[in-house]
């Protein structure tokens, strides 16, 4: 569905990717890991649109993404939920999740979607009319990601919904992104710090490191990883 | 002395209506799109001429008679400053604003300030090359009549300038039509998701370039309309809006920054406060009243009469 081919970026003279290709397939849930400033933000921008590649190609069911505007990808049926949330401040909760619905598949099916996210979020559906600026950060994070749902997406990418809460709001997040994959069959991008969880949900890993794949492979694998398991998950060598 | 009050008041009021749609203009473009726009002023001006050009130079009158032809006169500035207010940004304010600069530290804001001292510079003197300096005015027969209610008690009346109380209604219907739109229609919140986080609305498919520009046609056409109204009862000149300028500013901030209502409020307060205050100041300190006016109300209210914070306590 989502083919990335030997993606390279720069901003400046600094190379934040070098020739990273990752794929996503329909229904498949992929996770992306990797430390601080790896270029796992950088390398959602790009496909999104808002940040120009130098080289390499991002396809999506077959045709190139960058021929198109930044602006068409919600309405080929990608939804980005970015770092940091970025909800529309604001705005109130429920014209957040309205312009989520903002692309024709969204729209077109509004009313299912919305109980949908107020059935995995409760909480949104009491703030409808609060300011989406002044909700805490965990509840920013779940209209991020009901904002996101609301364009009815085949694909969802999620940049860091853990960054910055408490580990039981971390989970609950945890817990809602692999109910939306199980029972709506969405295909999931994510990219995480917290590498045992994230990795834990997922069929399929990547490591970013300084802009380049080291390492990628289905779930277990990954967590048998020697390195993946002393620089991410904290543990020893499994033969110390 | 009464009568003088009573009078005042209600001059206050109804030329508040216009100021109060006047400041919509600019809360669209400022308040919400956050673009510092120097050539609001002249967006007025050129509504005053559009106006004034449809009613004399198109022989209007004759075809709409004398009552009706100002009025849509002053509607045909609408769609003209739209037309040209979106050209503007097209060409002139899209590499200051929006998408472009949403990663800037001043987000455009000093592109924007030389940009649209500029263009208000070129509409003034270009304005002076093509309308002359001859103070205009659009004249229908209303400016000189009144609706006279009383007299009540001793032999108090009420004079109420029928031009302007047929502009001040226009006003209102105009910008309560704008409020729904801002706040009901997808459109509506399609150009507040844009102007707030311009990233995130291109996200959400929103094509962040053209709701900005939509978003300053609107402002330049309502403020351009409103210019037309108040055509009815001034006359005017190409520099006509540097009295006004800062006025919208004035309404705007005090009305409180990202709210159309807001600016409505604070436009109709700027107007009562500068009718009345002639009550007992000379005209040239009128100007001095609104801005005591503004300090007590920024000071005790930082965020405007109208404006809701959307940060966390
Ligand atoms: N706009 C920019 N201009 C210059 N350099 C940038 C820009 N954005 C990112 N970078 C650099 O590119 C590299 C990759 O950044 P990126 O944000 O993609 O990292 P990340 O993997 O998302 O990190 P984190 O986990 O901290 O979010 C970093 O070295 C960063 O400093
Ligand atoms: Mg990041």
């Amino acid at each position: 569905m989502l083919e990335v081919r030997s993606l390279s970026v720069a901003y400046g003279g600094l190379r934040a990717l070098q020739g990273v290709s990752l794929n996503v397939a329909a229904g498949q849930f992929v996770t992306v890991v990797g430390p601080n400033g790896a270029g796992k933000t950088t390398l959602f921008k790009t496909i999104c649109g808002i940040v120009l590649p130098a080289d390499g190609r991002v396809e999506w069911e077959g045709s190139s993404l960058f021929a198109k505007p930044a602006a068409a990808r919600a309405h080929l049926g990608i939804a980005h939920i970015p770092e940091g949330r970025q909800v529309f401040r604001t705005l109130t909760v429920r014209e957040n999740l309205e312009m989520g619905a903002y692309p024709e598949a969204g729209r077109a099916q509004w009313v299912h979607t919305l109980e949908r996210i107020h059935t995995l979020f409760p909480i949104l559906a009491e703030r409808a009319e609060q300011l989406a600026g002044t909700l805490s950060g965990g509840e920013q994070q779940m209209l991020a990601i009901g904002r996101g749902l609301a364009s009815a997406p085949r694909l969802l990418m999620l940049d860091e919904p853990s960054m910055g809460l408490a580990p039981a709001v971390a989970e609950t997040i945890f817990e809602r992104i692999a109910q939306i994959h199980k029972e709506d069959g969405l295909a999931i991008l994510l990219v995480e710090q917290r590498v045992a969880e994230a990795l834990e949900l997922s069929d399929y890993g990547y490591v970013l490191e300084t802009g380049r794949v080291v390492l990628e492979g289905p779930y277990q694998s990954l967590l048998a990883d020697d390195r993946v398991r002393r620089s991410y998950l904290g543990l020893g060598d499994e033969n110390e | 002395m009464v009568e003088n009050i009573l009078n005042a008041v209600a001059a206050g009021l109804i030329i508040g209506c216009l100021y109060g749609l006047m400041c919509i203009g600019l809360g669209l473009i400022f308040g919400i799109m956050k673009i510092v726009n120097f050539a609001q002023g002249e967006l007025l001006m050129l509504g005053m001429y559009i106006s004034f050009y449809v009613v004399a130079g198109f022989a209007a009158i004759g075809v709409l008679g004398p009552y009706v032809a100002p009025f849509v006169g002053a509607l045909v500035a609408g769609p003209v400053l739209f037309g040209g207010g979106a050209l503007l940004h097209r060409f002139l304010l899209t590499h200051v604003s929006g998408l472009s600069t949403a990663a800037r530290l001043d987000q455009g804001g000093f592109g924007q300030l030389i940009v649209t001292l500029g263009v208000s510079l070129i509409l003034q003197n270009g304005g002076l090359i093509v309308f002359g300096s001859t103070p205009e005015s659009v004249r229908t027969p209303l400016s000189a009549k009144a609706f006279i209610i009383g007299p009540f008690g001793g032999d108090t009346m009420l004079f109420l300038n029928q031009a302007r109380i047929f502009a001040c209604v226009v006003a209102i219907v105009i910008a309560v039509a704008l409020w729904l739109v801002m706040e009901r229609t997808r459109l509506g919140k399609s150009l507040r998701a844009a102007a707030d986080n311009p990233v995130a609305a291109t996200y959400m498919g929103i094509d962040v370039e053209r709701a900005y520009r939509i978003a300053f046609g609107l402002g330049a056409a309502i403020t351009a309309v409103a210019g037309g109204l108040m055509a009815t009862y001034l006359s005017f000149t190409p520099f006509v809006g540097l009295d006004y300028v800062i006025i919208m500013y004035s309404g705007v901030v005090l009305g409180g920054m990202g709210s159309i209502l807001g600016a409505f409020w604070g436009g109709l307060l700027v107007g009562f406060v500068q009718q009345v205050s002639a009550l007992v100041l000379s005209p040239q300190l009128q100007n001095a009243a609104i801005f005591v006016v503004f300090l007590l109300i920024v000071g005790l209210r930082p965020e405007g009469l109208f404006g809701r914070s959307a940060e966390r306590a």
